[in-house]
């Protein structure tokens, strides 16, 4: 077989579910976009040019959702990442019943986004929550505190929610990438006389840079991109006050206005596509592929 | 905008490909074979004479109890008409209505569908759903159907489904608590929140009312405005008064949100501006609030989690003027425009809406029934039911009006009243800024419905 | 020396500290789990059941099906995860040992498929799926499934290649081995920890996956795990009770299989991450 055979032939059949079920349905989806595409009514579709995008940026709960986005997946990933990155040194060692500490440790990942929505708004629930009820047992609280239906609280609940969900995934994957930094080079830097300190920054830390620049690029991503976790637990109450854009897109495709949903998609889009170029750039990394 | 047969055909014969080898490399292909076997089946059962005719049906309020009971009529059914097959779709509750209109908008094999108040409209629009006025005509149990019952699934003069119960608000409270307090049982708004602040005692966790901010909010300011505005309020046209101004813009609106804010801000839990349907009632169940208005399927949810004796029921509040606005929900069965099967899903139809299948439904799950015979039964006229009746009994006090289900904008107004109220409630709004909001959006909505 | 005995105290106040954080949920659903209905919402909360009750358990495989949705989520779950090794094995090895023209433009591709976000296209690939006479089938959702990690699992996967010398499958070619051979004969099984990791992931995204089974699965006996558990969210409550029993249900198989890959997971990962 020729190279350039064997080459594009095992590409192809990604290239075709991807086309087929990703890019294709994504394209079909983009057109609603630039059409008044309202399931109450489909007999009136028209074009109507950027309207959607002219009335998403005049309201209000577009704006609010766009800076809770910011919120949302700054805060997620950064508590996610050192919490993670502290928990994969301190796994770094063998130690008795680090296997089962793992397994406990690690399961958060093994669930559902929506189902841990559901879970902490159970837990964070003022009557029936059991955080409520632990902080007033403590003594820490004399109130009870409306986690989720007070604005102020809101957002820092529902990003709680996703940091405890997100912390296993930079664990489980910092780890691995700590454990292949080969023995010699902390040999060379206890020769060295380098504390643990200084050993973490010049060893270890350019060692595993690429996996941190891949992992939270990634990241970055899916945290942007998945509306699970809040829809279920707040749905982006109260007074929208929890909304980021993904969620907001899964409330105004539910409500039937497809095209304003379409909209916000193609927005979402543009600022995943304008970061991670921002991002490549200013971490310089071209091999960001590699794990 | 979805038919691009030339894409269409590429994308059928590539998907097959890829289809094609995957059953090969790994799944054994049993999955195709029984699945896709029986839709084929299913249109072929259409055409020829004596074969098995196979039924397609969606529900869309659903819940394992009433699934199950759905299917055992269902079940019933099947043995009375041997060629017929129903299969039941059950979709989860909270995604049903969007699973559903993204079938129907496919054309999906689908023949009976859950319509609700909430979108038939919509599904009538977009040409989803077949009039059953003709088929009513040879139903002898068609007279017997309540005209509430048949308002609520027509859209003008005609019909698109037949209810399968009927939903209508009522007042539950917790009888032992009002007598401990002595307080008597609140006849009008004003009672009700005075006796909810009265019984509000946040060292013991307990509160007057189960208040809704969440999802479904519009429900309890929207019927304390109507209310208010009592006599003066267009019955066939309920967001506007006689006079055609919105049933926000006057001065007893403004009363009505004052005291609905007062409810919330001093009779109610301050976490409730986030409560939807369970937390609401899940409040009333557990002990923490003292009055709930709800429709009537929560009383089995109330019988299971509460001692008899500790609740009872009463008729919907009244404004200044003696009057309460009310008004029946239902959802209930159509049958779809593109059904190749449409008399045998009328016969189904006719079976579930039997006054015998209705009645057992009803009690079961906890509607109102469809049949006036129905009052005859003597479980309707005891308990947490009976207040309907009395309700239904006294037109003077408790008005009927249609609701706004007519206007395309309706299905947005829950989550525009929703959030608007938050920020009222959590006083980043003023209730006149409020109104305006409410009073702009059916201007706007009115507008809408009359330009097309 | 001091200061070493201080460091592994605070190490160990802190690995207990984050295992109460990251345990309590589990735990909570556990117990509550074993609650009888009446018990879960009581007031005051009870941290431990008064009496233990198997009644949600029961009522999840009787009155929902659970045996049913979990032999499901398994085939799904199962068929697509091999189906995207399979796919995406393929493509990585490609992406890692050759350079050819587009080969920049395709890695771009894969990342751009992580960016878009999903719902817009789920009303589009339902009338798809519709034509293609694909709804309520399993087929459905075992092709999306692949399709959805393919870039994923390719991007993992194409990080363990990198690891494995390219004179390995040489010496195999020169052998009479032909490409495909040597790829499967010499090259996989050296591979194994990374493909059993790329597995599990791919796996666990698949097994929690909701709003496409949601969609593309109508008749009860094809229902996944995720959609049984959905239903327990009522209009007027959420059963608590079943949902708990639920959860415990549905992470067992991942936890086996964590336990069983755990080697796997991070020795495979650890592999991957090595930089050449």
């Amino acid at each position: 077989m020729k190279q350039r055979t064997f080459i594009w032939l095992s590409l192809f059949p990604a290239f075709l579910l991807l086309a087929v079920f990703t890019f294709y349905p994504f394209l079909r989806g983009v057109i609603m976009a630039f059409q008044n595409y309202e399931l109450f009514n489909l007999n009136n579709v028209d074009f109507i040019g950027l309207q959607n995008f002219e009335t998403a940026f005049r309201d209000s709960k577009f704006l609010t959702a766009l800076q809770n986005s910011v919120y949302w997946v700054f805060f997620s990933l950064v508590f996610q990442f050192f919490i993670g990155l502290a928990l994969a040194l301190m796994l770094k060692k063998q130690f008795r019943g680090r296997g089962v500490y793992q397994g406990f440790v690690f399961y958060s990942w093994a669930l559902s986004g929506f189902l841990i929505g559901l879970i902490w708004k159970w837990l964070f629930n003022s009557q029936y929550g059991v955080i409520n009820d632990l902080l007033l047992k403590i003594g820490i609280i004399h109130e009870r505190i409306g986690f989720l239906s007070d604005p102020h609280w809101a957002m820092f609940s529902v990003i709680v929610a996703n940091v405890w969900y997100g912390i296993a995934f930079f664990a489980i994957m910092l780890l691995a990438a700590l454990q292949s930094v080969p023995g010699e080079l902390y040999e060379a830097a206890d020769i060295d006389g380098a504390n643990a300190f200084r050993q973490f920054f010049n060893v270890t830390l350019p060692y595993i840079m690429p996996t941190i620049i891949a992992t939270t690029l990634l990241r970055v991503i899916w945290i942007f991109n998945d509306p699970t976790l809040i829809y279920g637990m707040t749905n982006g109450g109260p007074a929208g006050s929890t909304h980021v854009l993904s969620s907001l897109l899964m409330e105004k495709l539910l409500a039937g206005n497809y095209g304003m949903a379409s909209a916000i998609g193609v927005i979402m889009l543009a600022i995943l596509m304008l970061y991670t170029i921002f991002y490549l750039f200013v971490t310089k990394s071209e091999k960001v592929g590699d794990f | 905008m979805f038919t691009q047969s030339g894409m269409k055909t590429i994308s059928k014969l590539a998907v097959s490909s890829v289809a094609m080898a995957l059953v090969l490399s790994a799944c054994g292909g049993n999955d195709n074979n029984n699945s896709s076997g029986a839709s084929a089946g299913a249109s072929a059962g259409s055409s020829a004479g004596g074969e098995k005719v196979k039924l397609r049906m969606i529900e869309s309020l659903t819940s394992d109890t009433r699934t199950a009971e759905l299917q055992k009529m269902i079940d019933a059914f099947e043995k009375a008409n041997s060629n017929i097959d129903v299969e039941l779709i059950s979709p989860p509750f909270d995604q049903a209505d969007n699973k559903i209109r993204t079938m129907l908008s496919a054309k999906e094999d689908i023949d009976i569908v859950e319509a609700r108040d909430l979108n038939v409209a919509e599904f009538v629009n977009n040409g989803y759903l077949e009039p059953l006025n003709e088929y009513t005509k040879n139903w002898s149990e068609f007279s017997t159907v309540t005209k509430t019952a048949l308002d609520v699934g027509s859209i003008g003069d005609k019909l698109y489904f037949i209810s399968n119960g009927l939903y209508q608000r009522q007042m539950f409270y917790r009888a032992d608590w009002l007598k401990d307090a002595g307080i008597a049982v609140p006849k009008t708004y004003q009672e009700l929140v005075d006796a909810s602040i009265k019984l509000t005692d946040k060292s013991k966790n307990r509160y007057g009312f189960s208040f809704r901010g969440g999802p479904g909010a519009n429900s309890v300011p929207d019927t304390m405005v109507l209310a208010y505005n009592g006599a003066n309020v267009n019955t066939s046209d309920a967001m506007f008064l006689n006079d055609g101004k919105s049933i926000y813009s006057s001065p007893e609106a403004k009363q009505a949100l004052d005291l609905y804010l007062k409810l919330f801000k001093e009779g109610s839990p301050a976490d409730s501006v986030g409560w939807g349907f369970s937390e609401q009632v899940q409040a009333f169940t557990s002990g923490v609030t003292a009055f709930l208005l709800q429709d009537p399927d929560v009383i089995n949810t109330l019988k299971d989690g509460m001692e008899e004796g500790t609740w009872a029921t009463a008729p919907m509040p009244t404004g200044p003027s003696g009057v309460a606005l009310i008004s029946a929900g239902g959802a209930g069965w159509g049958i779809t425009s593109f059904s190749t099967k449409k008399e045998a899903a009328w016969k189904l139809i006719e079976f579930l809406s039997s006054n015998e299948q209705n009645v057992e439904w009803s009690k079961s799950y906890g509607t109102i029934p469809i049949h006036s015979t129905a009052t005859e039964d003597a479980y309707f006229n005891d308990g947490p039911y009976k207040t309907l009746l009395d309700m239904t009994a006294d037109p003077k006090t408790f008005v009927n009006y249609k609701p706004p289900f007519n206007y395309p904008a309706n299905s947005k107004f829950g989550t525009v009243s929703m959030e608007t109220g938050q920020q009222m409630l959590l006083g980043k709004a003023s209730v006149e800024e409020t109104l305006a909001k409410w009073d702009k959006f059916w201007i706007d909505a009115k507008a809408e419905l009359d330009a097309k | 020396m001091a200061a070493k005995a201080t460091l592994k105290g605070l190490k160990i106040v802190y690995l207990a500290l984050h295992l109460a954080v990251v345990v309590f949920p589990l735990y909570w659903i556990v117990i509550t789990s074993f609650k009888p209905k009446g018990e879960i919402f009581k007031l005051p909360i009870t941290y431990w059941p008064t009496h233990f009750s198997l009644s949600n358990f029961d009522r999840i495989f009787t009155v929902s099906k659970f045996h049913i949705y979990i032999m499901n989520s398994l085939i799904v779950s199962i068929v697509s995860a091999v189906a995207v090794i399979i796919i995406s094995i393929l493509c990585a090895y490609v992406m890692a040992r050759f350079s050819f023209r587009g080969h920049k433009q395709i890695m771009l591709a894969f990342f751009l498929t992580q960016m878009l976000p999903g719902f817009v296209s789920l009303a589009p690939l339902y009338l798809m799926m519709s034509d293609m006479g694909l709804t309520n089938t399993r087929m459905s959702l075992i092709l999306l499934y692949t399709t959805g990690s393919i870039a994923f699992s390719t991007i993992m996967l194409r990080g363990f290649f990198q690891r494995i010398p390219a004179s390995l499958e040489e010496a195999a070619m020169i052998d009479g081995c032909s490409r495909i051979t040597s790829l499967f004969r010499i090259i996989i099984p050296v591979m194994l920890p990374g493909i059993a990791s790329t597995f599990i992931f791919a796996f666990v995204q698949n097994w929690n996956e909701l709003f496409q089974a949601v969609m593309f699965i109508d008749t009860n006996s094809l229902k996944t795990l995720p959609v049984g558990m959905n239903s327990f969210v009522l209009k007027f409550d959420i059963d608590w009770g079943s949902m708990s029993a639920g959860t415990v249900i549905s992470v067992i198989p991942t936890i086996i299989m964590f336990a069983f890959a755990q080697r796997y997971i991070v020795e495979g990962l650890t592999q991957g991450a090595e930089k050449g």
